[in-house]
């Protein structure tokens, strides 16, 4: 135990210095591939139509965010649809995976739909929905519903369907009802597995959102960047674009946090918070027994 | 019914577990995994199965445990014919399978919640139990903080939380090394001695066998059968050191030609 403290501790100390150097090596790269971005829109090389200056993306990263500031208006609509499609898509995903899966009769007679929908792309349904639908938040916010529904179903219902054999066989010995062995077991087990899906899920709902305001251009980031593209302002395109990448990322830390936290018991971080909690609640519980 | 077994139950000497004629065929009785076993274990025995795989010890673990049902034959557990789990026997597997999610004084009380509410008292009885087990220390600790060792400790608290008096051990630290398994052996003796319980372990090693038990059983397999139940008259406390004694090592050569006649 000491011994992989005094270990840690040693490669913490060494790493700081080769990771601040890795650093540096990554913004020298950076800056000098957009320095060569720079001259060679300045001097023709590329084309400055397509290929604006990164100074002119800086400047219309300002101007959509800060002088205009008409960007946010955007932001906030298609968050706002990420947000209820990723929802919706994950209580029918996840509530779908759960009932399929424990029940086998129904697993049998809808695995086929489930082959015939995951080999159709998803987003070619998105005309008929429009068209069901109409023009809307509705329709959009059914697109995302789409494009989120499957991966939270599919892993809900391989974590229901694959749940230990020997931890259901205690479950049995120890004479658990059905309910029990479900809340207390196969739930809780199927977790990380389903938190998976939701990561997935969350990402898609990003794409979902574009193609939903690509087709239906009346507001949203999607439409801003159809927008500003047909009137050949490349650069307020690629902030709006960039604005994309900064909040996949966003996304991509948070459900990695959002993982920590509920399916703590596989990182380590996560298992050392939690046994302190424990501990704490649990010595009150004593205490005053 | 019910009287008799509280009855039997409370005079030693009596048989715990019992059967007559059990049998056990899968696949349409194409194989028969049990043939016809005749046994009686009183109360707070020790009694190991050996044998290699195919000789129905682990089918006959799990027939005690009301886990699958005989095919034949009746299986009496206090009395009263085994029907399914109850309450009174509880398990024990070869792995931990602890839940991960759980501590270790989370998963020994696991038993109390499914049996119903969990009281102050169970939540001492599970911290005693731990401790008993030498996990006192350890009792917010998540399987994944703990040894292979350590979780089948807490897999053992657990199994003695639910109060059962007969307890069934499948290879319970098969799956360890050689000197973590000899040491956890011993402690299962004083555990088992101090709970009073009647004990079924199942194993394929002859040596630890016998070092357990009151009784061994050599069974055999196709079909799986008791071939022959040798009595272990070596005295209690054991230390490991017994198992080089001239009398240990003829118990040891006893079940060893049961098993290499067959």
């Amino acid at each position: 135990m000491a011994d992989t403290v005094a270990q840690s501790t040693m490669n913490q100390r060494a790493g700081m210095s080769l990771r601040t150097r890795r650093i540096l090596t990554h913004a020298g790269i950076f800056a000098l591939l957009l320095l060569a971005w720079e001259i060679g829109s300045r001097t023709g090389l590329l084309d400055p139509l397509f290929y604006p200056r990164p100074t002119d993306i800086l400047a219309s990263f300002w101007r959509v965010y800060v002088t205009q500031g008409n960007i946010w208006f955007h932001l906030y609509a298609s968050l706002g649809l990420v947000l209820a499609g990723f929802v919706a898509g994950s209580i029918m995903g996840i509530g779908l995976g759960a009932l399929v899966g424990f029940n086998p009769l129904v697993r049998r007679f809808i695995k086929p739909y489930v082959i015939v929908l995951e080999a159709t792309p998803r987003i070619a349904v998105a005309p008929l929905l429009i068209a069901a639908l109409g023009f809307g938040a509705q329709s959009k916010i059914a697109i995302i519903m789409l494009v989120c529904f499957f991966a939270p179903f599919i892993n809900t219902l391989s974590g229901v369907v694959n749940v230990n054999e020997e931890k259901l066989e205690l479950f049995k010995s120890l004479g658990a009802s059905k309910m029990q062995t479900l809340r207390k077991l196969v739930l809780p087990e199927a977790v990380p597995v389903i938190m998976a899906g939701e990561r997935l899920a969350l990402t898609a709902a990003l794409s979902g959102v574009l193609v939903a305001e690509f087709i239906q251009r009346d507001q949203g980031i999607g439409s801003l960047i159809l927008t500003y593209t047909r009137n050949l302002n490349m650069a307020s395109a690629f902030a709006c674009i960039f604005t994309l990448t900064i909040i996949g990322f966003l996304i991509f830390r948070f459900m990695e946090w959002l993982d920590h936290r509920i399916a703590f018991w596989n990182h380590e971080d996560g298992l050392n918070r939690n046994a302190q909690k424990r501990q704490a609640r649990w010595s009150k519980k004593l205490a005053t027994a | 019914m019910e009287q008799q077994a509280i009855i039997e139950a409370n005079d030693p000497g009596t048989a715990v577990v019992a059967g007559s004629n059990v049998g056990k065929t899968f696949a349409n009785g194409t194989v028969v995994a049990l043939d016809n076993a005749e046994f009686t274990i009183p109360k707070g025995k020790f009694v190991s199965l050996v044998g290699p795989s195919g000789c129905g010890k682990s089918t006959l673990l799990r027939l005690i445990a009301g886990l699958i049902a005989p095919t034949s034959g009746h299986l009496h557990v206090h009395g009263t014919q085994v029907a399914g789990p109850r309450q009174d026997v509880a398990m024990m597997f070869q792995r931990a399978t602890l839940l991960e999610w759980r501590t270790a004084i989370e998963n020994v009380l696991l038993p109390t919640e499914i049996a119903g509410n969990v009281e102050d008292a169970d939540r001492e009885r599970a911290m005693e139990l731990l401790h008993l087990v030498g996990l006192g220390d350890f009792a917010f600790s998540f399987p994944a903080q703990l040894s292979g060792g350590m979780q089948q400790r807490v897999a053992l608290a657990r199994l003695l939380q639910t109060g059962a008096d007969v307890i069934l051990l499948d290879e319970p630290f098969g799956a360890l090394d050689e000197f973590t398994r000899e040491r956890l052996n011993v402690e299962l003796l004083r555990i088992v001695a101090e709970v009073g319980a009647t004990t079924v372990f199942v194993t394929h090693n002859i040596a630890e066998a016998i070092f357990l038990a009151d009784e061994v059983y050599v069974m055999t397999p196709r079909p799986g059968r008791i071939a022959k139940v040798i009595d272990v008259p070596l005295e209690r406390p054991r230390e490991l050191a017994i198992q080089t004694s001239p009398e240990f090592n003829h118990l040891v050569d006893e079940a060893r030609d049961v098993l290499g006649a067959h």
